[in-house]
């Protein structure tokens, strides 16, 4: 059978690559900004996901992860002492300032804990043992530090307040939502560096035996420490994500340029389907006459669509894809999932379709009479 | 044997408040094997004629009956289910699909009428062939002369052995000498395939090969 959809779709080759150009810019639009806040996303919640924790315990009204505030470090032991806890230890989260060996400061963001190992933090090391870090003044910083903080090696020493502190280690992949790099210091280290600090945790981390209800725990937290907030880790999850989409215009901003990609992709398909349409009402009208129906030529409108639609996916995946690395340079995480990309096929071909079914309503109107005008 | 007629058939269009009548009572029939030439000056109905006997238009009053049967003017989809089965059109403009192949457009055309696949090409060869486009099978619009385009166009009605042909100024847009061949081939095919041909023209050239010739002149058939 004749492919006149196909055929006519690449007989205007220019056309069609403007087309699919437009469609594929949409589609790319689409993938980074959804991958880049979803990247975001990740960091924003990357240490609550990975740390081996099933309940957190934080200071009043603490909005996320990384804005910590205070409590007694001492109130560890009482969350220890409920049944069905396995261990709970206190973890310090605190922006502190290094001197670089250049005499400039950068940030940081601190993590500091007693027992590191236990809790799975960090949980990619490339070099060092996070063992060593109770053993002295050791430091164990993340590699996406070297952006800001320039290249640094194991055995090197950074101050933080006038005091030298050696690295010893290096993670990956620990990366907080602030973009402020991370580093793994002993709890003690923590506070003895920064006096505010001194009987201070930021949060406590709590395992639970195994078949042990988080909820319940919770409950039971709360009710003999009224004055912290008490989260499960999938709550704690959740809040330090929507901190940051309600509170930063990122959820609204992310709307607006799916919105906005989705627009132009439609306009792109539905402005080109209609000029062709227009251009070729002499041969749909010729198709009429000789007996063909609407239907028929819905049909060719619809596929013509879907092979644009697919096509310009096409393209704006391979973008997305070759923008992944360089992103990946500026320390900007691309996350494309599985799911994103079946939901991105599935939305473009749906708006490609919507774009054809501007054009039904000019061809359901062709008159085949108009074979006899000259 | 009579395979198209027109009993009567009238056609009205309304204007505003006002109703101007194009045909006025038309009555013909036309035969397997038949070349009729319908002339008459500009306005004078043939357009709308060959549109209302070629079941793209239909009739005010009166009726129309293709193959002994009569046209159910209601439906636009039987209408269609006629124009696949019975009527193979030639239209000035030639309207070939600029995309496809001079193959291509007479195997769309066969597509449309329900031939698939092999049989749809081994048809469309055959209706080339007898046209006498053999070596232009590949060749797109684009690249045939007027003449080759009108054959190609033939070609088109000729497939799927519709009884009617319908061809509206087949010369009108060629040169003398052209204009002869794509008349010859008429009076060829007409002759060989035994189809009914009506053909509206102009052209006096065309009533040399026609058995009859129909005037039509304000909406009413001169003779």
């Amino acid at each position: 059978m004749v492919d006149l959809a196909r055929k006519i779709l690449f007989y205007d080759k220019l056309r069609f690559l403007i087309t699919v150009g437009g469609v594929g810019f949409a589609v790319m639009l689409v993938l980074v900004q959804t991958g880049l806040f979803l990247g975001l996303m990740g960091n924003a919640s990357a240490t609550i996901d990975h740390i081996d924790a099933d309940v957190w315990v934080a200071a009043k009204n603490t909005p996320n992860i990384d804005f910590a505030r205070t409590f007694s470090d001492t109130l560890v032991n009482r969350v220890r002492a409920i049944d069905g806890v396995e261990r709970a230890d206190n973890l310090i989260v605190w922006f502190m300032r290094m001197a670089l060996p250049t005499g400039a400061q950068e940030g940081i963001e601190v993590y500091a804990m007693e027992r590191f190992g236990k809790w799975n933090l960090p949980w990619t090391i490339s070099e060092g043992n996070v063992a060593d870090l109770r053993r002295g003044r050791y430091l164990m910083l993340d590699d996406s530090a070297t952006g800001r903080c320039g290249v640094f090696h194991i055995g090197d020493y950074r101050e933080f307040v006038g005091r030298r502190v050696k690295i010893t280690g290096r993670s990956r992949d620990a990366l907080s939502f602030t973009t402020t790099p991370i580093a793994f210091m002993d709890l003690r280290l923590c506070q003895s560096l920064t006096p505010e600090l001194d009987g201070q945790t930021s949060y406590i981390v709590v395992k639970l035996r195994p078949g042990v209800d988080a909820h319940r725990i919770a409950a039971e937290i709360r009710d003999r420490l009224p004055y912290v907030d008490v989260h499960t880790r999938d709550e704690w999850s959740y809040m330090s994500r929507n901190y940051w989409i309600t509170n930063t215009g990122l959820g609204l901003n992310l709307f607006m340029t799916i919105f906005l990609g989705c627009l132009i992709a439609v306009m792109v398909v539905a402005q080109t389907l209609y000029t062709s349409t227009m251009d070729h009402i002499k041969e749909f009208g010729t198709i009429k006459a000789i007996g063909g129906g609407n239907g028929r030529i819905y049909l060719i409108l619809a596929k013509q669509a879907i092979i644009a639609g697919i096509c310009g996916f096409m393209i704006g995946a391979a973008l997305t894809l070759l923008l992944k690395p360089v992103m990946a340079k500026a320390n900007l995480n691309l996350v494309v999932i599985g799911n994103l990309w079946a939901l991105t096929l599935a939305g473009t071909l749906a708006f490609c379709l919507t774009a054809a079914l501007i054009c039904f309503r000019k061809v359901s109107k062709i008159d085949p009479a108009m074979v006899f005008r000259g | 044997m009579s395979v198209l007629q027109a009993q009567d058939v009238t056609k009205d269009f309304y204007e505003g408040a006002g109703t101007l009548s194009v045909l006025k009572g038309i009555s013909l029939s036309i035969e397997r094997g038949e070349i009729v030439s319908l002339e008459g000056p500009s306005g004078s109905g043939k357009t709308t004629l060959l549109s209302i006997l070629g079941c793209i238009l239909t009739a005010s009053s009166g009726a129309v009956v293709v193959e002994d049967q009569k046209v159910d003017c209601e439906s636009s989809g039987s209408l269609a289910a006629i124009r696949r089965k019975s009527i193979g059109f030639v239209f000035q403009q030639y309207n070939l699909l600029p995309a496809l192949t001079a193959m291509e457009n007479v195997e769309y055309a066969l597509n449309i009428k329900g031939q698939r696949g092999e049989t749809a090409r081994r048809e469309a060869e055959r209706a080339l062939y007898e046209v006498g486009l053999a070596d232009k099978t590949m060749t797109l619009p684009r690249d045939l002369s007027g003449g080759q385009k009108q054959r190609v166009a033939i070609a088109r009605a000729l497939a799927g052995q519709s009884p009617i042909l319908l061809v509206d100024e087949p010369t009108a847009n060629l040169d003398s000498q052209t204009g002869q061949q794509i008349l010859d081939l008429f009076k060829q095919l007409a002759r060989q395939e035994n189809r009914a041909m009506l053909i509206v023209t102009h052209d006096q050239k065309v009533s040399e090969i026609a058995d009859r010739v129909l005037t039509i002149r304000d909406g009413r058939l001169v003779n």
